[in-house]
């Protein structure tokens, strides 16, 4: 590679230039919010806004001390608990969709998606009556069972596209070798859309975290999520802007480091199951 | 090592909806113990579904295929003690070289030091011993494919099935795959289906060759047989390059024929030609008796079985050299023969690049011999060899 001529190496370096561009536009909130929380209450609002301040730690120290921590750490379990649970379930749901005759089998997966498509705000009663009379309103079971609804049928979407790729022969290698089908699926397929599975963790964690409007109406204290919790900063005197933005870069945080444990993953995953 | 019994094996694809197809028809068929079988056949002729069927890859629609004698219908494919090497190799892009090796005994259960030992050796075997920790990706077309066939050899199965093994290999290493796999059979003995459209590997690899077409066994045979007695038409047609030159005709009694002697003559539309008493008293097939005048038959005269000679006093075709291909040692004179216009009477003539023919250029005139015995004749009907 160092013996490309110089064109073909300024070429290169022009290339960049878009993609710095455009990566910037994209982490420039991320960006922000992470400057305005370590800015001084003072340099919040100035105005040209200020890049150059001296940064402090009070806002995380004030939002560390609060109730905001006990709402995050819902979030947290919530979803991670959840996008495993429709990691699991829906893997198994994709592979008997994708490899096993069913009667039925378009309208019931589309029936599956369809659960996805349903706008929030459409089942948020039924839910509210339904755990009232089971009990589970303000739990963090009921935010797992709620948020699993949707990531499952997205899971199975994304994931019976990876084990459609997966060839045939690569079972019907693994089931001459004298494996049963339990053994094809854990030795041949499985491993082959990993990076779909990455994908589906990814994209089913950050649903989970960002969701607002259920969160709202199905949590009052106990189980009261991040989104929800960040309410709290809006005061009678005011909005607390460096300690919502400190806030919310720690609720992002959870986020970005399960993306980068899957990231070798994640950019097959993101190009939708292409083996190669 | 075993014997393979297919007893009227049938395959149909699709129904209750759908248009079905009929993919494999009353497949009857012994493969000896230890023998090497080619099922061969132009693509879509059903060699590929009898393959899985016998593998169980694929549920016969009726029919039984036995191992030694036992029924294996409704085992699964891991417990039919058979290994199958597929087109495409099918390596895990996870799984290591050695993983690959291992994973046959893993599911068999084998213990640890047993396993290291039978991969040590097998790859020593096919040499890719320094290749154990390699990923698919990290292999060359020919590793990839001794990996695969290593996979399928570990096991020491009863029965080996390759399907198109070769395919995806440059000209060259398929030669010396080739070789190397017929090596390995001879040393193993183990009973071998192959499965190729390529009659060249087909005659080269084969103890025994199956021709299959539109579902149906065509023929079983030893190389030299199919070459030198096809069955019909098809098997005449498909076996040997260029093909056979085919051209219908019909039988009359022959206008100058000597009476005492066989009164009866081919008559196509480009030429006719006596037919004498020697020529059909030397084949030995049963249906001479099909030889009387009126019979509508499809005469055939493969290339090499034609001489190049001057267009006067040749006892059979005569026409104009219409393209000449050099193929190194020979050359490929195709001859449009004379009161015939299509592509059935352009005849393909296989001659030495020395020799009367060498001088032959486009646009001669020239006359063309049948070699003695290098007739054959087909029912026009139901294209069985009669001749």
């Amino acid at each position: 590679m160092n013996a490309q001529p110089r064109s073909g190496r300024f070429s290169q370096a022009l290339w960049y230039l878009p993609v710095l561009l455009i990566t910037a536009f994209f982490t420039f909130p991320l960006i922000w919010i992470v400057m305005t929380a370590l800015k001084p209450p003072i340099d919040v609002f100035a105005y040209p806004p200020k890049f150059v301040f001296s940064p402090t730690l009070d806002n995380y120290r004030r939002v560390l001390q609060s109730d905001y921590m006990g709402s995050l750490g819902n979030s947290v379990i919530i979803a991670l608990v959840s996008a495993a649970f429709s990691v699991v379930l829906g893997t198994l749901t994709a592979y008997g969709f994708s490899r096993y005759p069913l009667r039925g089998k378009d309208n019931l997966f589309f029936w599956i998606l369809s659960l996805r498509m349903l706008p929030v705000i459409a089942v948020i009663v039924p839910y509210f009556l339904l755990f009232q009379r089971v009990g589970l309103t303000d739990t963090v079971v009921a935010m797992m069972l709620v948020y699993s609804v949707f990531n499952i049928s997205f899971t199975v979407w994304l994931l019976k596209g990876f084990f459609d790729e997966v060839p045939r022969e690569m079972e019907e290698a693994a089931k001459m070798d004298g494996y049963g089908p339990w053994g094809v699926f854990t030795r041949v397929a499985l491993p082959l859309v990993i990076p779909g599975i990455a994908t589906a963790m990814i994209f089913n964690v950050v649903q989970s975290i960002n969701e607002f409007l259920l969160a709202f109406v199905l949590t009052q204290r106990k189980a009261t999520t991040a989104p929800i919790a960040l309410l709290n900063f809006l005061t009678p005197m005011g909005l607390d802007w460096g300690g919502i933005s400190a806030a919310a870069s720690m609720l992002v945080a959870p986020v970005i480091i399960l993306a980068i444990i899957v990231r070798k993953h994640l950019i097959r995953g993101m190009s939708f199951g292409q083996l190669e | 090592m075993a014997t393979l019994k297919l007893e009227l094996l049938n395959l149909i694809y699709g129904g209750k909806g759908t248009p079905s197809m009929h993919a494999v028809r009353d497949v009857d068929l012994v493969v000896g113990d230890g023998e090497f079988c080619v099922f061969l056949g132009p693509s879509g002729c059903g060699k590929t579904s009898t393959l899985r069927m016998i593998a169980g890859l694929e549920t016969p629609t009726s029919g039984v295929v036995r191992l030694d004698g036992r029924v294996i219908n409704d085992l699964y494919p891991g417990e039919r003690d058979i290994a199958m090497v597929f087109q495409s190799y099918a390596l895990y892009p996870h799984l290591t070289v050695r993983g690959h090796l291992e994973l046959p005994l893993r599911a068999h259960r084998v213990p640890k030091e047993e396993r290291e030992r039978r991969v040590t050796e097998i790859a020593d075997l096919l040499q890719i011993a320094d290749l154990l920790e390699a990923r698919p990706r990290q292999l060359s077309g020919g590793q990839a494919q001794r990996t695969a066939i290593g996979r399928a050899l570990i096991r020491q199965p009863k029965l080996f099935l390759l399907d198109e093994p070769l395919t995806n290999l440059d000209a060259r290493l398929r030669l010396e795959t080739r070789a190397a796999l017929k090596r390995l059979q001879n040393e193993l003995g183990i009973t071998t289906i192959y499965v190729t459209h390529d009659q060249e590997e087909a005659l080269s690899l084969a103890d025994t060759i199956v021709v299959m077409n539109d579902g149906r066994v065509q023929q079983v045979a030893t190389s030299r047989e199919l070459y030198g007695h096809p069955s019909n038409r098809f098997v005449a047609g498909f076996i040997g390059t260029p093909p056979m030159n085919f051209l219908a005709a019909t039988v009359q009694p022959s206008a100058n024929g000597h009476i005492d002697e066989n009164p009866l003559a081919l008559v196509t539309a480009a030429f006719s030609l006596p037919l004498s008493a020697t020529s059909i008293e030397a084949s030995g097939v049963s249906g001479r008796s099909r030889l009387v005048p009126g019979a509508a038959l499809t005469l055939g005269v493969r290339p090499e079985d034609l001489i190049v000679g001057p267009p006067d006093g040749v006892d059979g075709p005569r026409g104009r050299v219409v393209v000449v291909e050099p193929q190194g040692d020979e050359r490929i004179i195709s001859v449009a023969l004379d009161g015939g216009d299509s592509a059935e009477t352009v005849w393909k003539v296989r001659a030495p690049k020395h020799g009367p023919s060498a001088k032959v250029a486009i646009g001669d005139v020239v006359g063309l011999a049948v070699r003695p015995r290098g007739l054959r004749l087909f029912d026009k009907e139901t294209e069985e060899r009669v001749l």
